[in-house]
């Protein structure tokens, strides 16, 4: 601390009663937390999802269309449908439904341009954001499908291993 | 017969702990040396045992007793042995018991190094310390036992999770243990001072450093986690925002937090409350980040992995979070401020400014991953915040961090005058300016990557300075550069080692901009023979070709020769691994990898029945090796920075260091 500099010609460096110099903090730190508020609120605006099953989907159907949702339900292996149009553009399609034993309300899931994912199989669960159409179709966002594997393995995976599979798979 | 024998031994364990919080308060509040001694003893003594219960898990793990339920779950006969081990900490039941073993270990480290300087803390550390491994033992010896038995006993078992069967895998989950199980040490020695009213400088000493070692497997465990994340997953990138990723950044940035507002309370004596409130929300956000990524709370979407430890985990984070405020509160009187800040221009101004900024972002991370349920419980509706939203709003926060980080260092203790400031960066404010405009020139057009670069080249070329500075000043003395340099390192090392942190972030920070501004990827189907265009390269798809591997692994690997002007530079092989008897494939990518940026392919499709054609997708990631090489960069900082002093150090009696500012 030999050189500590104690000039105090520039007027940022003149500070004079400790009271002042307190609430020069508290008007800073107040500006400052505003600052953070608005970085935040700015951010979320119009882009926050909505978590949603198939039923819950259906019970609102209209108030849910058009709206960026994630919608999770069980794939049912048979409706799997991959289609390769051409060399760029492919389509992938399936139905999830909130309960396997009993499927009765389906979701058609289309996503373009995605590939199939390794975990896309029948009984695995599938998370999927995007937006449903006024047809009832759910269009997929890109990179949008997510999926957990049939739960051979632990339900509970261990420390850093919970989260591979939740992140969006290619 | 093993099943018994380590359940009964993590009774003991407990029994043990329980005997060593008794003895040590007992024995600290009579002043009776001989039950602390004792209390001391017994707290040691859990470590063998824990070691003990997990020797029995690995033997029975090994050796494929398939009666035993954990087994069964997580390995299976053909698995080879080395994963057997490290199935140890492949599963719920058994990675809990490997926390209280490494809690054991690092409660035993205390116990062992530096007893005599901090006697008075010892008690109410083994007190602090006994009750966090009191509670894990009794989640993993009652709740989540890794000893409960299969009603019938398969033939085989289930096998690790194809994910963990990685090298990357088998260090990055011990590399996170460590850093936070570690933070509990720090955590535990605070509360101990207060607790005995020593509020001296010893344990703010001893908090600092344990911190730091913490701290350093918790980095490590971050970065490796991103480069297993890019090497085995397969989308492309390294960090995703998911919740078990926040979950383990959260209580690192607390930890960084207080690395740097605890050298205020050290030269300034003030932020002392302020650093007592950081330990205990590392410690707390540690304690909530096991268990979060274990509960499936946030991301699953339906609530059907209910866990049983769900209700105790809150319960003790709630008892834990009572009992540090209760002893805060108590100490108030000792905890006060003994100096004002006098300017916003001066070095624990800036410190005051990092911590802002750093706690701001931990919030901001705290509330998008708590996000699904703070929105339950006000709208009634689940909400969900995406990655682009974390980066819209962390990017100015993260941007104004890295400005500071190059500006903080030049300023003074007490104040700092604008114009002595001013002098100081004009000339790496030049260098960046220049360095910006090259890169316009060279076709980098977008804003944000423009002031990125400019930020993160300003705050580099800043940081060199000081090493440059230090290293001239030594030279002045007859040194020559390289014994300058490493002196000034040797003498300095907290400093030095910082800045190495510093450069470490910020080259990692290049590459990051780089990389999330500029990626890009194709999605293309090809037949064999055919080629692609992918920004200057060109890829040849030969053919696939499908055999078996290690295990029940079924690889399908395509073939792919990858040019740059016509020249070959080399194959690429990405497969698509299937593990047969769990019916879970894998998606293994392949990359030429260089400075300047990685081409990186993942087969995402091939059927059978048309054999010669395949869909590929191709990432192209600029700078992308910037983030590791950054983060090895980053942890030799650490190492400079926590390496043990040397009790008496020879070194003062020949020379003062001459570093320039008031360090």
């Amino acid at each position: 601390m030999a050189d500590v500099t104690w000039q105090n010609t520039d007027e940022s460096a003149v500070l004079v009663k400790p009271r002042r110099n307190r609430l020069m903090f508290i008007v800073g730190g107040v500006a400052l937390i505003a600052a953070v508020v608005y970085l935040v609120v700015n951010a979320m605006s119009g882009s926050t999802q909505l978590y949603k099953t198939v039923g819950e989907f259906y019970a609102e159907q209209s108030r849910l269309t058009g709206r960026d949702l994630r919608v999770a339900g069980w794939v049912i292996g048979d409706s799997i449908v991959y289609t390769q149009i051409d060399a760029h553009n492919s389509r992938l399609e399936f139905d999830i439904v909130d309960d396997l034993s009993n499927p009765t309300q389906t979701l058609h899931v289309v996503a373009l341009n995605e590939p199939k994912p390794d975990l896309l199989q029948n009984q695995a669960q599938a998370l999927v954001e995007g937006r449903a159409d006024a047809n009832g179709v759910f269009n997929a966002n890109p990179g949008g499908l997510m999926l957990k594997c049939p739960t051979r393995y632990e339900e509970m995976a261990p420390e850093g291993t919970g989260h591979p599979e939740s992140i969006a798979v290619p | 017969m093993i099943a018994d024998f380590g359940r009964i031994t993590l009774y003991v364990a407990f029994t043990v702990a329980l005997y060593a919080i008794v003895a040590a308060y007992y024995g600290a509040r009579r002043g009776d040396d001989r039950w602390v001694r004792s209390a001391r003893n017994a707290i040691i003594a859990v470590c063998p045992l824990v070691a003990l219960a997990c020797a029995l898990i690995i033997t029975a793990l090994v050796t494929g007793d398939f009666s035993i339920a954990y087994v069964s779950q997580v390995s299976s006969l053909g698995m080879p042995t080395y994963l057997k081990v490290t199935a140890l900490w492949g599963g719920q039941a058994g990675s809990l018991l490997f926390w209280n073993l490494l809690l054991s270990l690092f409660t035993a480290a205390a116990m062992l190094t530096k007893w005599r300087q901090q006697k008075e803390l010892m008690p109410y550390v083994i007190v602090v310390l006994g009750m966090v491994q009191l509670f894990f033992l009794f989640i993993s010896g009652i709740v989540e036992s890794p000893f409960v038995r299969n009603l019938t006993i398969p033939a085989d078992g289930n096998g690790l999770n194809p994910l963990l069967r990685h090298p990357g895998m088998i260090i990055h989950p011990p590399m996170l243990y460590l850093g936070f199980v570690g933070m509990t040490i720090p955590y535990a020695f605070a509360m101990a001072a207060l607790m005995s009213g020593q509020m001296g400088d010893n344990w703010i000493k001893t908090t600092r450093r344990w911190t730091l070692v913490a701290w350093l497997f918790l980095s490590l465990g971050l970065i490796l986690g991103g480069r297993w994340a890019y090497d085995v997953l397969g989308w492309g990138g390294y960090w995703g925002w998911d919740p078990v990723e926040n979950a383990s950044l959260m209580p690192w940035l607390a930890g960084t937090a207080f690395l740097h507002s605890v050298m205020i309370q050290e030269k300034m004596r003030m932020f002392k409350m302020w650093n007592m409130f950081l330990v205990m929300l590392t410690f707390l956000l540690v304690i909530l980040g096991t268990f979060v990524v274990r509960s499936g709370v946030i991301s699953s979407v339906h609530a059907f992995a209910q866990s049983a430890i769900g209700p105790f985990f809150f319960g003790f984070i709630a008892f834990m979070f009572i009992f540090s405020l209760v002893w805060i509160t108590k100490r108030r009187e000792s905890l006060r401020t003994e100096n004002q800040l006098v300017s916003y221009l001066s070095r624990e101004a800036a410190f005051l400014y990092n911590n802002f900024l750093i706690i701001a972002i931990l919030a901001v991370v705290f509330l998008f991953t708590y996000y699904p349920l703070i929105s339950e419980l006000f709208t009634g509706e689940k909400g969900f915040v995406g990655p682009p939203v974390y980066e819209r709003a962390l990017a100015p926060l993260f941007a104004a961090l890295v400005l500071l980080m190059g500006v903080a260092p030049l300023t003074m203790w007490y104040r700092t005058s604008i114009q002595r400031l001013g002098r100081a960066v004009l000339w790496p404010a030049v260098a960046s300016t220049v360095l910006v405009v090259v890169l316009f020139i060279l076709g980098v057009h977008l804003w944000p990557a423009l002031l990125g670069f400019w930020l993160v080249s300003f705050s580099a070329a800043l940081t060199l300075w000081e090493f440059a500075k230090g290293t001239r000043a030594r030279m002045g003395k007859g040194e020559n550069v390289w014994t300058a340099f490493t002196t000034l390192m040797a003498r300095n090392r907290r400093r030095y080692g910082g800045y190495w942190i510093h450069m470490g972030v910020l080259i990692m920070a290049f590459g990051i901009v780089a990389d999330g501004l500029y990626q890009s990827e194709t999605q293309i189907r090809l037949t064999a023979g055919e080629s692609v265009q992918v920004g200057g390269f060109e890829m040849v798809f030969n053919s696939v070709s499908r055999f078996p591997g290690a295990d029940d692994l079924l690889i399908t690997q395509a073939d792919v020769d990858l040019y740059k002007n016509g020249e070959f530079l080399r194959k690429l092989t990405p497969e698509i691994e299937f593990y047969q008897r769990s019916g879970q494939p894998m998606t293994i990518p392949s990359a030429r990898s260089t400075i300047t940026e990685d081409f990186y392919v993942i087969l995402v499709n091939w059927e059978p029945t048309t054999a010669d054609a395949a869909t590929f997708r191709i990432f192209l990631n600029p700078l992308i090796n910037w983030i590791w090489a950054g983060g090895i960069v980053f942890i030799i900082g650490t190492l400079i920075a926590a390496w043990p002093d040397r009790e008496k150090a020879p070194a003062r009696a020949r020379k003062p260091a001459v570093v320039a500012a008031g360090d």
